[in-house]
Formats: C-alpha cells, sequence, structure tokens
C-alpha cells in the first residue's frame, strides 16, 4: 500500500473544475513522478495532498488511513514558486521554517548546520535573503524542505534556477533522500529526469488523470516495436516479409544505422537470425524504448 | 488550532519587528519628540520675556503717564514736551523701540485715545498691556470726576470675580472637586493614542499579509501551518509589538521629561508628581499626550488646542487653579481607565487586524490596498472625529451610540471613561466588541484562506464576497 493515495478526489473553484476523480497510488520508497501540462491540475492535487486546499469530493490516505494535520508534519514541500522573507536573515529563517515543521529550535539547529556544511554555505547563515541570488535562495528553500526529515518530500520543479553543477548536487541529493526510504513525488516538465529519476509516474491532463503506473511498465507499452541496428559490412539491410521492415538506414562510411520495425507476431530472436542471415557484421541490436518526452506529447494532443 | 504553532509564529512576528531599525527609531524619536513639545512653550514663554521694549510717550492727556510704570516688559520715558512729530521723526536718536501717543483727554466723553508707532510691529501681548493701562488711567479719572470720598476705594470693593467649581459626585454621594476642560483634554489624549495604535498597528498586519503573499513564501507557511493559525498568530505577535512599544515610549518620555527639568531646572512635573494617588507613570502618559494631543488637534480643532494650552497655562498658574487640577487628576478613576484601556485597546486592536489581515490577503501589493481598505478606515475616522468634536458635550447621544457601536466603541468609550460610565454600559459595549471580534475573525479567516492562495489578479468586493461564501 501506498504511503498517498488519492481516491477520487474533485476539487472545483467557482464554474472551474481543477480535478475530476483522479485516484493516484504513490508507493513508498519510490521517486514520483507527477505530469501534466500546464494547468492540468498538478498544483491543485500537490495542494490538496498538502492540506492546503480542501477537495470537493474524495479523500486523501496517508499511510493507509485518512491524512491529518499531523501528518503534515512528515512532508516537505518544495513549491514551483518559490519564496522566503525577503529581510529575514537566512538561518533565523531556515530555523523558523524548521520549527513549524515540529522540529524543536536546538533539533532544527543542529540539523541545519550539518545541512549548510553539506552545500558550503555556512557562511550565508546571517545574510538576508535579498542579498542572495536565486540560485542561492533555491539551495537555501531546498534545505528548508528537507531538513525535518520528512518521510514524505513533494518537490515542484526541483530543478528550475539551478547551473548544471548545483542541479547534479540537487539530483544526488533526491537519490539519497530515497535510499535513506523517503518518498519522492517530483513535479517536472524535464522528461529525462523522469526517466533518470521517477520510478512511477502518473499523467494528469485537464484535470482528468490519463495514464499511472511505473516507468518502465508505459514505455514499453507505448512501445512500437522498433529496433535499432548498427552494422558494417558490404551488403545493405532488406526487408524480409512476415518479418520486419526497414524505416531507415543511414550509411556513414560504411557504418550502418537503421531502424527495423518488427511486423506482429514476430519475434526478436526471428529479427536477428533474419538480420544474421544476410551476411552482416551486427555491432549493435537494440530495441528501442519510446522517450517519456514522446509518450507525454502523444498523450496530451490525442487527449485535446 | 496548534498552540505550538502559534507560538512559534507569534515570536517570529515579534522578534522580526522589534529588531527592525524603524522600531528603534519610532521608539526613541517619538518620545524625544513628546518631551520636547511639553519643555518647548516653557523655554519659549522664558524667552520672549527677556525682550524689553523701550517706549518714548507723548501724553497730551496728562493723565496715563503715571500708569505707565516700568517693568519687566518695557521701559517708558516721557517725552511730552517734545510733541508727537517731533519724537516720531527722533525715535531712533532716542534710542527708543515704540513710540506711544496718549491724545489729549476728550473732556465730553471722558475719555483719550492711544497710538503707538515702531518700526517692528509690537507683540499683541505688549499693546494688550498699553491699553488695559490707559483704560484704568481712564477708570480712575472718571472715578475721580465724580468727586465722592473714597469712591475708588468703593468701586475696588465692588470689582468681583466669580469662579465656577466643578463638582462630581459618586453613587455613594462622595464629592470631588473637577474641571470639565481637564476630562475632555484626557478624553481626547485617550481617543487619540487607542485611533493611532489601531490604525498603525493594523496596518502593520495588513503589511506583514502582503509581504508573505507577494513574496510567496506563504505557501510553504501553509503546507506546515493551517492559515488560520498563521493569520492569528501575526495579529498576536504585532499586538505584543505595540504593547513594547507602548510601555517603552512612556518609560522614555519619563525619564527625558525629568532629565530635561534637571537640565533647564523647571519644574515639570514636580507639582504634579506631588499629588496624592496618581502613579509616576501615569503622570508622564498625562504630561507627555498633553502634548500629543495639541500637536495632533493643531491641524483638526483649533479650539481644543487652546482647551490644552488652557490647562497648560493654569497648571503652571495659580495655586489655587492647581488645587483644582491636582482634584480632577486625583478624581479620575484610574484603575478602571487603565484596565478599559488595555481591554478596549486590545479588543479594538484584534477586531480591526483581522479585518486589516483579509484585506491584505487579497491584494498583492501595498498599492491596491486603498479602495479595499476604505470599509476599514471609515468607521476609524468616524470615532475619530466623534471624540474630537462631540466630547464639548460627553453626554450627547452621538457619542453613546458612539460608545456601544463596535467598530467605533473602543475609541468612543475610552474618551468617555474619565467622565465615569455606568458599569452595565461598559459591560454590554465590551460584550458587543467581543462578539463582534469573533464575527470578523471568523469571516476574515474565511477571506484570508482563499486569498493569500489567489495571485494574479486584482482582488474587488465581489471577489471577497465570492471566497465568503466558498
Amino acid at each position: 500500500m501506498g504511503i498517498i493515495q488519492c481516491k477520487e478526489i474533485s476539487k472545483s473553484f467557482g464554474e472551474k473544475v481543477a480535478l475530476d476523480k483522479v485516484s493516484v497510488d504513490i508507493p513508498k520508497g519510490k521517486i514520483f513522478g507527477l505530469l501534466g501540462p500546464n494547468g492540468a491540475g498538478k498544483t491543485t492535487l500537490i495542494r490538496i495532498i498538502n492540506r492546503i486546499t480542501i477537495p470537493n469530493g474524495g479523500e486523501v490516505f496517508f499511510d493507509g488511513r485518512p491524512i491529518t494535520q499531523e501528518d503534515v508534519e512528515k512532508i516537505g514541500y518544495l513549491p514551483e514558486e518559490r519564496g522566503l522573507y525577503r529581510k529575514m536573515e537566512v538561518g533565523d529563517q531556515a530555523l523558523y521554517l524548521a520549527q513549524l515543521k515540529g522540529m524543536s529550535r536546538n533539533d532544527a539547529m543542529a540539523e541545519l548546520k550539518k545541512w549548510f556544511v553539506k552545500f558550503g554555505i555556512q557562511d550565508w547563515w546571517k545574510k538576508k535573503v535579498e542579498e542572495l541570488s536565486k540560485g542561492m535562495a533555491q539551495k537555501v528553500q531546498f534545505i528548508t524542505t528537507v531538513v525535518h526529515k520528512p518521510s514524505l518530500m513533494i518537490l515542484d520543479e526541483p530543478f528550475s534556477g539551478f547551473d548544471p553543477v548545483n542541479a547534479e548536487i540537487i539530483r544526488k541529493e533526491i537519490l539519497r533522500l530515497k535510499d535513506e526510504g523517503a518518498t519522492i513525488i517530483l513535479s517536472t516538465h524535464n522528461m529525462e529526469s523522469v526517466e533518470e529519476l521517477c520510478d512511477n509516474i502518473a499523467l494528469i491532463n485537464k484535470s482528468h488523470l490519463v495514464i499511472t503506473g511505473g516507468v518502465d511498465e508505459i514505455r514499453h507499452k507505448y512501445g512500437n516495436n522498433n529496433i535499432e541496428l548498427i552494422y558494417t559490412g558490404e551488403n545493405v539491410l532488406s526487408p524480409v516479409e512476415g518479418t520486419f521492415s526497414v524505416l531507415s538506414d543511414e550509411d556513414n562510411a560504411g557504418r550502418h544505422t537503421a531502424v527495423v520495425s518488427l511486423e506482429d507476431g514476430c519475434s526478436t530472436n526471428a529479427a536477428l537470425a533474419a538480420i544474421l542471415s544476410q551476411q552482416l557484421q551486427v555491432n549493435s541490436f537494440r530495441e528501442l524504448i519510446p522517450r517519456m518526452n514522446d509518450i507525454f506529447i502523444k498523450l496530451v494532443t490525442e487527449g485535446a | 488550532m496548534n498552540l505550538r504553532n502559534i507560538k512559534v509564529i507569534v515570536g517570529r512576528e515579534y522578534m522580526t519587528r522589534v529588531k527592525k531599525k524603524s522600531f528603534l527609531i519610532t521608539t526613541f524619536v517619538v518620545p524625544i519628540l513628546f518631551a520636547a513639545l511639553c519643555i518647548l512653550p516653557s523655554v519659549l514663554m522664558m524667552n520672549t520675556k527677556e525682550k524689553s521694549q523701550k517706549v518714548a510717550v507723548v501724553d497730551q492727556s496728562g493723565i496715563v503717564m503715571p500708569y505707565y510704570v516700568d517693568n519687566e516688559a518695557a521701559t517708558y520715558t516721557d517725552v511730552t514736551e517734545m510733541g508727537a512729530d517731533i519724537a516720531k521723526e527722533k525715535l531712533d536718536e532716542l534710542g527708543m523701540d515704540v513710540l506711544v501717543v496718549v491724545s489729549p483727554l476728550d473732556t465730553l466723553n471722558k475719555t483719550v485715545s492711544v497710538q503707538a508707532y515702531s518700526k517692528k510691529p509690537i507683540g499683541v501681548d505688549f499693546s494688550e498691556s498699553l491699553g488695559t493701562k490707559a483704560t484704568n488711567a481712564v477708570e480712575d479719572y472718571r472715578i475721580r470726576s465724580y468727586n465722592i470720598d473714597n469712591l475708588d476705594q468703593i468701586m475696588k470693593d465692588v470689582k468681583a470675580r466669580v469662579r465656577v467649581t466643578e463638582y462630581t459626585m459618586d453613587e455613594s454621594g462622595k464629592e470631588s472637586v473637577s474641571e470639565s476642560a481637564i476630562y475632555m483634554v484626557i478624553s481626547m489624549v485617550l481617543g487619540m493614542i487607542i485611533y493611532m495604535f489601531i490604525a498603525m498597528f493594523g496596518a502593520m498586519v495588513m503589511t506583514g499579509v502582503i509581504e508573505e503573499k507577494s513574496s510567496r513564501v506563504v505557501e510553504v507557511l501553509i503546507s506546515s501551518v493551517k492559515a488560520t493559525e498563521l493569520m492569528f498568530g501575526k495579529i498576536i505577535g504585532v499586538a505584543l509589538v505595540a504593547l513594547t512599544q507602548f510601555l517603552l515610549w512612556i518609560v522614555f518620555t519619563l525619564v527625558l521629561v525629568l532629565a530635561a527639568s534637571g537640565i533647564f531646572g523647571m519644574n515639570f512635573l514636580g507639582e504634579a508628581s506631588s499629588a496624592q494617588d496618581p502613579t509616576a507613570i501615569m503622570q508622564s502618559m498625562g504630561v507627555s499626550s498633553d502634548q500629543m494631543d495639541a500637536m495632533g488637534m493643531s491641524t483638526i480643532d483649533m479650539s481644543s488646542l487652546t482647551a490644552a494650552q488652557d490647562s497648560v497655562q493654569t497648571a503652571e498658574g495659580e495655586p489655587s487653579e492647581l488645587s483644582v487640577i491636582l482634584g480632577t487628576l486625583g478624581n479620575i478613576p484610574y484603575v478602571k481607565l487603565i484596565i478599559c484601556f488595555l481591554i478596549y485597546f486590545v479588543l479594538g486592536y484584534l477586531l480591526y487586524a483581522s479585518l486589516y489581515a483579509a484585506v491584505g490577503s487579497a491584494v498583492e501589493n501595498e498599492a491596491d490596498t486603498q479602495q479595499l481598505q476604505l470599509p476599514i478606515t471609515i468607521p476609524l475616522m468616524i470615532a475619530f472625529f466623534i471624540v474630537f468634536f462631540a466630547f464639548r458635550n460627553p453626554d450627547s447621544g452621538v457619542v453613546f451610540w458612539g460608545s456601544m457601536i463596535p467598530f467605533t466603541s473602543p475609541i468612543v468609550m475610552i474618551a468617555r471613561i474619565p467622565y465615569g460610565v455606568p458599569m452595565w454600559e461598559l459591560i454590554v459595549s465590551i460584550a458587543l466588541l467581543v462578539v463582534t471580534f469573533i464575527a470578523c475573525a471568523w469571516l476574515s479567516a474565511k477571506i484570508y484562506k482563499v486569498g493569500i492562495l489567489m495571485f494574479g489578479k486584482k482582488s474587488t468586493y465581489k471577489d471577497l464576497w465570492k471566497w465568503l461564501k466558498q
């Protein structure tokens, strides 16, 4: 059973429906990608899980029982629209936010110091937030999101605003937190990081849940039995009736890269045997799984 | 609501504000202003006395000159034989500031006329004293012209000045001396302080809400605590800031006034501090606010300004007047006043602060608050005007209803207290205020909850109404 279960969540603001009976199950200890185009209802769902917004219908379960205000302390939330008190000192601010998450002042102080050392930002402690650059403030905000060791983290576009070096630091931290047993909900438009980080996803479009499940499972489901073949040799690959067709074949100084489409019912072994029989030197034979990006575009535009 | 969360929020709201430079500046500068205004009139009065006028007198009547006796303000020289025209020309040569020409005695009307010539305009006080002295001369001349023995003595005996001494009676029939002008000044000062504090610190709550919203920190906050906890934490935190500032003002003003009286060798508080019951703090409040009062009113109501000055003058004047003032001050129910001040300040602030919070939640920058603030500022202004204009008649209906209706009662009722208010009226007024506060806080919280997450669009009254119904 997941750490968070949303059962038929509905929310509307006046006439506008933001979510319509959306059910998702977020497994414990995994990274869960929450995907969808702008305005699909992701932020509303995140706010409902955080108990910022109360749904009109449906229920959220935390660890198997209806979520309560106390559970909110076990959640860390990094909203897409970042914000800290501009006039407040970084250290005071981080302490304040940690205390609001239920930490004692001393615990918060000790834990924050560790994080500040880890990120090499000890000398920011006495700085005012308005003196920090955007990326620096993002780092501070990331720390305040995770300092209370939440069992669930909701990160909305966590990499935006970071340079590649810092984005990598954050990425590693996310993976480390996952290894320590935390569950992470990652809302992002960056499909590469979804493929790289997420175990499961849910795609929301126009206030409806379009698909949810494991990333690999979904990618295979939307796969179209294409194979990338790299070969060398005098001969050029030709299609075999009933086995495969050749979609493309690029000759790069005798080294060919071809995309082969298997016919229905044809196994990869049969295709490989047919290819080998054509006297080619096979260098690489790889199943082509569709990119999340393509699946995203396909599902969103099909729904339009 | 979670008390621990509220405590943490209150702590932040309080600490960030008292650590601000602007808080320190207002805390120190305002008492300096109060003290300066307190001391300045006395210093000025002392200085004006030193300027002595040299006056040349051409007395064509022959009766007025004996009345022009040298004093601190002026020295008089008789230049009658020179004649008015020559004296006018030779004024500078003679080293004189003013030439006073008294006309020949008009035997028919038994009077004279007086003209004063000078390069620089002579002061109002000096002009008046010239007139008074000439009047005395003419009156004495008239008395003499009746040729009745001892008539001047008789006339002196006949002159009288009757003063009204006011007493107030409490339920047990105990009488005590009092003076309406003092009540009025104290009322206005108290009303003014509450008005100022509600407007100032209410707006501070609003600014704080806007800050959280425009910096977007609010979304993180309400993912940790409930919106209502955040709202009440802020309101309470700012209330503590207000009380701290108030206390510091009292202490600093007292210190400054005492220090100044030591330096200038003047006795500002001396007489007052010898009074029987009032505590030192109350007096410092009274003295400093006297001046604040005058300052505030100079733009608003000239008549109340003079009322304030009157009381200052009498305080420094005859000791018999002083006893009336002390009697009046002693007559004010201080304990009741202080308790009521705190109750009305806190409740009034809470009521308005919750409304200010709702307005703050609906906008993203302060420029947009003007229109939405109107329903808050109008009742405050009305209460303010009731205190300043209607208190010439403290028993009027406007004052009574103003002290009952919750939106004006914190300001109007506190101004009524020095005059004595029946217990039942106090209880009803406070009860109404509490109920209204709870209702307003509930409604404000509903608006606030929705408002703080609304971005990108200027909210209107219609939006607020929609949020209320959500």
